[in-house]
């Protein structure tokens, strides 16, 4: 995705003392590498909750205390582990993700998966026992009682993604550590998300470019946020 | 015929349902009776294919269908409806409802078909859909969504949507238990249907004169086994069995 656009970011009467290019190049960065994790954390955590939902097996409590542990991990040692993961020494040394945006997604796909699964759980345990049953009596397999339980909890799966987006979106330590904060000699975003381009801004002293920074990633988290409450509110209602 | 032969079954140790002969034929009303918390709820779950028994056979036309493959019994499973005390319709409209049974008896190929058709809002009611929802007197509620039904109407949805797929056997568990004198009686007429039209229904209840108004048959559970099986007339009228006399004049027996 081309990161440079012929559609100015703000109209061109206003001065910023930044340049466009720079700042469109931090905020896909950021997009790019949270869609990306939430997107398979969603698909690695909903099979999980629903195999937490459904099945009753050994160990289940222990997973359940992992997942809450999870919510709860501080981001900058996420961060540190998945340096480690990826370090030219670790397990995927070989594949050379040091500094790069799959480093930064990998961080944010462990910080995410808590969050989704423990809310995913929390949606699939909430529905009725009954109607699953009756999915099930009215002739449904396994796979069509585990979409209608899907379907009843739509709402709160849905609050569960968001969660993790904000949680993904909004981190600092962790891509930090293993993005590197890099920009090219263009200008341009590497690894440079809303987070670290802020922290970086503020401690140089650019506080207008720090402020707009801070203001685009608000304005996202509160999109996001205003979305979690209208679907909590939706849910509620029915 | 769908049977249970002497069927025991146990939650966490304490016995529910223990050794209980019961069957039901194509185009009978057979009414399970007894107190609260003797099991028949337990029963019917069983009937469905719903629960396996822990001990004892059930049968339907003479096949066990606990020893069969799991795809197998999926067919005979598709071959019952049942009904819970508790309406639980699906949060979707009451067409999207009573049409479940059907849509997931199609294969995939169709289902897709059918949901895109549906989202496109080009897609006609099913024929068994409007049939079965006119049996419960809501054709018109058919674009309504279900959770804003009230309990009578949500009970007799249910019921429409056991109905629409046609199964042979039927299974209804205290279907009126919170329903006012009205939806009671639709629910009763539909079930009159039901059996005009062959399927046999299994219909468990609290409530003596419900079961005397519609049963060809009457099981009395008071604990062990069937108390006793006989017309609703020889049942309360000159009951065999010392126990159920006893309950069908109002003694506490269990």
């Amino acid at each position: 995705m081309p990161v440079e656009s012929a559609v100015p970011l703000v109209p061109a009467v206003v001065d910023l003392p930044f340049r466009e290019g720079y700042v469109r190049s931090i905020i896909f960065v950021s997009l790019y590498v949270s869609v990306t994790a939430v997107a398979l954390s969603t698909l690695f955590s909903l099979p999980v909750a629903m195999i937490m939902g459904f099945a009753d097996f050994r160990g289940k409590q222990f997973v359940k205390s992992i997942i809450n542990t999870g919510m709860g991990f501080p981001s900058v040692v996420v961060g540190l582990l998945v340096l480690f993961t990826v370090s030219n020494q670790g397990p995927m040394g070989a594949l050379e993700l040091i500094f790069t945006r799959e480093a930064m997604i990998m961080s944010q796909f462990v910080l995410a998966t808590p969050p989704i699964t423990a809310i995913t759980l929390a949606a699939i345990t909430g529905v009725n026992e009954n109607v699953r049953d009756a999915a099930h009596v009215l002739g449904g397999t396994r796979l069509d009682v585990a979409l209608v339980v899907i379907k009843e909890a739509r709402y709160g799966i849905a609050t569960a993604i968001l969660a993790g987006f904000g949680r993904a979106i909004s981190e600092v330590g962790s891509v930090l550590i293993v993005g590197g904060n890099i920009v090219s000699s263009g200008g341009i975003s590497k690894t440079r998300t809303l987070t670290t381009a802020i922290q970086l801004e503020a401690r140089q002293g650019q506080y207008d470019t720090a402020m707009v920074l801070g203001t685009v990633l608000v304005a996202l988290v509160l999109t996001v946020n205003a979305i979690v409450v209208r679907l909590g509110d939706e849910g509620a209602m029915r | 015929m769908v049977r249970l032969s002497n069927v025991s079954h146990a939650f966490d140790d304490e016995t529910i349902v223990e050794n209980l002969s019961l069957s039901i034929d194509p185009g009978e009303v057979v009414a399970i009776i007894g107190p609260s918390g003797v099991g028949k709820t337990t029963v019917l779950r069983i009937l469905a294919l719903f629960l396996e028994p822990n001990g004892g056979s059930i049968t339907l036309d003479g096949k066990d269908v606990w020893s069969i493959s799991e795809e197998q019994r999926l067919r005979l499973r598709r071959r019952i409806g049942m009904v819970f005390q508790e309406a639980s319709l699906f949060d979707a409209t009451v067409e999207r409802n009573v049409e479940y049974g059907l849509r997931v008896r199609e294969s995939w190929r169709d289902r897709l078909r059918d949901e895109l058709w549906s989202v496109l809002g080009s897609n006609g009611t099913p024929g068994a859909v409007t049939e079965a929802l006119e049996l419960v007197g809501l054709s018109e509620k058919v674009g309504q969504e279900a959770r804003s039904l009230s309990g009578g109407e949500a009970q007799r949805v249910s019921f429409a949507r056991a109905l629409a797929y046609e199964p042979e056997y039927l299974l209804l568990d205290e279907p009126t238990s919170d329903l006012d004198p009205r939806n009671t009686a639709l629910i009763e007429e539909a079930v009159g249907e039901a059996r005009d039209r062959g399927i046999g229904i299994g219909i468990a209840t609290h409530d003596m004169h419900q079961a005397e108004r519609i049963a060809d048959r009457v099981a009395v559970i008071l604990g062990e086994g069937v108390a006793e099986v006989g017309s609703a007339e020889q049942v309360f009228e000159n009951p065999t069995d010392e126990r159920t006399a006893k309950f069908v004049s109002g003694e506490l027996v269990y």
